[in-house]
């Protein structure tokens, strides 16, 4: 019974995740359909003759009504087929495999590490509350919020790389490209899990049952962990919800350091207005963020039991 | 409630916010009053020779960019335009928010239903990527880019107001005056919005700032609604990074003033208002 009990939960998860992806694409397609502006337009700026214009909007799909366009969008994804670029007439599936071991693996350290030290910070914060570390720490942490990506980025450069000549401007290939545009990364990410824990640390730290822990005379070492077991679910929620921001964030870390991944791909495409491009590498990475978000939704129910209802 | 101190963490939020809105309101009057007129407002001016040009040299104060316009000047129109769409996009956004959320309590069973759900799965939308998609299909303006912002950011709000409605809704004097009859509407306004605002209202401070850095990361892409952006500024102070390192790091630091101004705020008012927690 148990067993049948947590089948259909798995499923009934299941489909709400795959109804929750569907309903993010099909708001993509219809909000781009909505909004103000029109793609071919934007695509051949503001010169194009009218016949070029319907040319365009030939090869692209979108002179056909509505329903057969959005039938059209559906059947392509479910075949993983993004449509072809316009300049070059390209697989925009090809170019975005190319390009993708850079971006995985900076947002796959960078959320590691961020998770690491900032969880690490966090539990130290709240341990010390209102002693100078943890007055320190929230200053730190406040200046690093403060400092988008785009406006951290150069400041390092200018620090690391050109005054101190420590480390590579730009490009990518050894491990040393990679530390400036990792450490860039981490700083926000870390700040906001920082937060995160010793908010949440400090609300369970006066519970009943750390009381009870400590009457028992366990280790401050042993409190300390059980409680971060308590706090992991939050702190991965949180985590997995500032995901969006963080592959947003390393696609712009690409575009300043140069290096070839997919954020580079988006951007040249908004540059040359390359619609398919720009859909193809928008698309794919709200979907990988979405089962990313409901797989650590699942994790969560596992640690945390309370949770399911 | 008024006579609690202040925290030192919202005076300074207040002196750094009072400071640039000092600013706006002096570029505000410079160029729409004194070197322009109400519709024709003055903007900076390109002058190539003082491209490039440092701080405190030409007569400039803080220098000139890329194309010799006023570093003082053009930071001073990208304030006003970030000030502008951040509160717009805020106001907008936290309206829809509280009144979806609002519904999501309140509504009749099968649209509270509705509400609820499209709460839940717009919260979980990529907000930024679909910015990001919906700028550069449909054309760079700002009318666009007010629509994409309230578009994906409205579900924070509902989700706040969600939980807080439900919270107000329960409490004795809100059952008393249902009890006697009061109007939905009048009950909305009356009742509902002053007692789930302040919660609101440090969401909102803390969304400001939010929004700021989505457009300015929009702008960096290339993807702004204006050329005054910071973050399209930014993005061409990058090209020009070993030459004219001033231009990029003004850039960074007036704009991380203006974040931590918000941030400090924000935190300061959820602590004034609810001392026992953080």
């Amino acid at each position: 019974m148990m067993l049948a009990v947590k089948v259909s939960r798995l499923l009934q998860k299941a489909i709400y995740a795959f109804v929750t992806i569907f309903v993010a694409l099909t708001t993509i397609f219809f909000v781009i359909r909505l909004s103000p502006g029109d793609p071919v337009e934007t695509v051949l700026g503001g010169k194009a003759t009218q016949e070029e214009m319907t040319k365009l909007k030939a090869q692209l799909g979108l002179d056909l009504p509505m329903h057969s366009q959005y039938k059209n969008y559906l059947t392509g994804l479910v075949h993983g087929d993004l449509g072809k670029t316009i300049f070059g007439n390209k697989d925009v599936k090809d170019q975005m495999k190319q390009r993708m071991a850079p971006t995985v693996i900076l947002a796959a350290t960078s959320v590691s590490f961020a998770a690491v030290i900032g969880i690490f910070l966090g539990i130290m914060a709240g341990y010390k509350k209102n002693k100078n570390f943890d007055k320190f720490s929230r200053l730190i942490s406040l200046f690093a919020l403060s400092f988008p990506i785009f406006s951290l980025a150069p400041l390092m450069v200018l620090i690391f790389s050109v005054k101190l000549n420590w480390l590579p401007v730009s490009e990518w290939g050894t491990l040393k490209h990679m530390v400036l545009p990792i450490i860039t990364l981490v700083i926000p990410l870390s700040a906001i899990v920082m937060r995160v824990t010793r908010n949440k640390y400090l609300e369970e730290a006066h519970s009943q049952w750390v009381m009870v822990t400590r009457s028992k005379g366990l280790s401050d070492v042993a409190i300390l962990l059980r409680i971060l077991k308590v706090c992991l679910p939050t702190i991965l929620n949180v985590v997995s919800i500032q995901l969006s921001v963080v592959i947003a964030g390393t696609m712009i870390t690409e575009t300043i350091f140069d290096i070839p991944g997919m954020g580079s791909l988006l951007f040249d495409g908004i540059q040359n207005r390359d619609y398919p491009i720009v859909q193809g590498v928008i698309v794919y990475s709200t979907v990988t963020y979405m089962i990313i978000y409901f797989l650590v939704d699942f994790l969560n129910e596992k640690l945390d039991p309370r949770t399911q209802s | 409630m008024f006579k609690r101190k202040l925290t030192s963490e919202m005076k300074w939020g207040f002196g750094i916010l009072g400071l640039y809105g000092l600013w706006a309101i002096a570029w505000f009057i410079y160029s729409y009053l004194i070197k322009g007129f109400i519709f024709k407002p003055y903007v900076p001016e390109l002058n190539m020779k003082v491209e490039l040009a440092l701080p405190f040299t030409k007569g400039l104060v803080l220098g000139a960019d890329l194309l010799g316009r006023s570093l003082l000047e053009v930071l001073s129109a990208g304030l006003t335009y970030s000030l502008t769409l951040s509160f717009i996009v805020t106001i907008v956004t936290a309206s829809i928010g509280i009144f979806m959320g609002y519904m999501a309590v309140r509504a009749p069973s099968w649209f509270k239903m509705l509400f609820d759900l499209s709460i839940n799965l717009v919260f979980i939308f990529p907000s930024i990527l679909i910015a990001i998609m919906i700028m550069a299909v449909t054309g760079q303006s700002m009318k666009g880019l007010i629509f994409a912002m309230v578009i994906t950011g409205w579900s924070g709000y509902a989700k706040i107001a969600r939980g807080e409605s439900k919270r107000v809704l329960a409490l004795t004097y809100v059952e008393g005056a249902r009890a006697i009859g009061i109007g939905e509407i009048r009950l909305f306004f009356t009742l509902i919005i002053p007692a789930i605002l302040p919660v609101l209202i440090v969401n909102m401070v803390l969304g400001i700032s939010g929004v700021i850095i989505s457009e300015a990361a929009l702008g960096f892409l290339g993807l702004g609604g204006s050329p005054y952006s910071w973050g399209t500024m930014l993005s061409a102070a990058k090209t020009v990074l070993l030459e004219a390192p001033h231009i990029a790091m003004i850039l960074s630091l007036t704009m991380a003033g203006l974040i931590i101004g918000l941030n400090l705020l924000g935190d300061g008012l959820r602590d004034y208002l609810d001392p026992n927690k953080g």
